[in-house]
């Protein structure tokens, strides 16, 4: 073997290093150059909303639209939650009238404020409104605070008492997040509509983008009255009702 | 000066095999499939096909978190980086037939992270398994 001095081996482990050094560079251009076929960013020229008519809507609308949501997201199996542990990303809700005695029923999900307080109130900027106005939680930021379900004013977020196995592969729940509706974001985003919404045959939920005015949505609401609930702490939500 | 050559030449070589050695890699039935048949899964353009798996093995983690932001906080959905795809490839199946969780112990996931002392926690919350087909 030939022998090496010193300065042959310098010279020989600089010449390895600057191979490294060009394969390293090679690696982060091509990282970015790597471009695979993605859907672009949502933006706020839409705002999706959804319109109730509890006029239409029956209790088995209602019962019909939970079980939707709990076979679509995948919640409702918890076994070690007492009651009000319970996950309930959409409730059924019966609204009496005092003086008559009506009584209306109504789906109650998240709203999808427009001023969202759970986004207000969140440390870790894990819950989030999107562009598109659908309010979310990154539950990769979630702490598990539930700053976010007191300042709630619709109850409408859950926290998750429990391991969990078994998920649905568009849905991730773990111990220690905070869930909601999320407007079956997954569905939209690929231009269906929310499982709640398909499960209802009649025009008693109407799901859309609020701003397009050739939408359904649009021109209902347009034409009828319609309210928002707790209208008074002007939250802009984008779930509406008719008929309360 | 011959000697500390060959210590350090061993010292190199103990720990690029460190690396290479991926014996007994539990790669997951579609992708030993994948492999068995030829394809190079994770090739990138311009690259080859060895220095693409340095590169996935390496960068993983990265482009994991780059997308999910993405799709979570953006909306934008498909492309190759997909932690369902991972699953989808990387789970074996016993000897029912059934697939095995990707996190558990001598999977896919946990035989590298076992390995180097990295505690996983993406499938706290994400399914393990690949989706049943419906």
């Amino acid at each position: 073997m030939k022998k090496l001095n010193r300065r042959e081996f310098i010279k020989g482990s600089a010449t390895s290093t600057i191979g490294v050094a060009t394969i390293a560079s090679g690696i982060s251009l091509t990282t970015f150059a790597a471009q695979p076929k993605e859907t672009n960013p949502v933006t706020n020229e839409k705002r999706w909303g959804m319109l109730i008519d509890t006029n239409q809507l029956t209790e088995e609308n209602i019962d019909d639209m939970v079980d939707a949501c709990q076979q679509e997201q995948g919640w409702g199996g918890e076994e070690h939650s007492t009651g009000h542990q319970q996950a309930g990303w959409i409730k059924k809700l019966k609204v009496r009238d005092t003086t008559t005695g009506r009584i209306s029923n109504l789906a109650l999900m998240c709203q999808h404020c427009e001023e969202p307080p759970c986004v207000d109130v969140c440390p870790t900027n894990a819950s989030m409104k999107r562009e598109d106005g659908i309010v979310l939680v990154d539950k990769h930021l979630c702490i598990g605070c539930r700053y976010c379900m007191m300042a709630c004013p619709y109850d409408a977020r859950s926290f998750v008492h429990e391991d969990l196995t078994n998920q649905k592969e568009h849905m991730p729940r773990g111990k220690g997040t905070v869930e909601s509706c999320t407007m079956c974001v997954h569905k939209v985003d690929k231009g269906e509509q929310p499982a709640c919404v398909a499960s209802v045959d009649s025009d008693a939920v109407i799901f859309g983008d609020l701003y397009d005015s050739s939408s359904k949505i649009n021109q209902t609401l347009k034409k009828i009255q319609s309210t928002q609930i707790r209208a008074d702490l002007n939250l802009n939500t984008a779930v509406r009702y008719s008929g309360v | 000066m011959q000697r500390l050559l060959i210590v350090f030449l061993s010292l190199m070589l103990g720990s690029a095999f460190a690396h290479t050695d991926h014996h007994g890699l539990n790669l997951g039935k579609k992708a030993t499939e994948l492999k068995d048949s030829g394809k190079k899964a994770h090739k990138r353009p311009n690259m080859s096909h060895t220095a693409s798996l340095i590169l996935q093995r390496k960068m993983h983690p990265d482009l994991l978190v780059h997308k999910r932001d993405k799709t979570l906080r953006q909306g934008v959905r498909g492309g190759s980086v997909q932690l369902k795809k991972c699953v989808e490839c990387h789970a074996s199946v016993d000897e029912h037939d059934e697939y095995i969780p990707i996190n558990a112990p001598d999977q896919f996931c946990s035989t590298c992270h076992q390995k180097v002392g990295v505690s996983l926690d993406c499938f706290s919350c994400h399914r393990t398994t690949p989706a049943e087909e419906i």
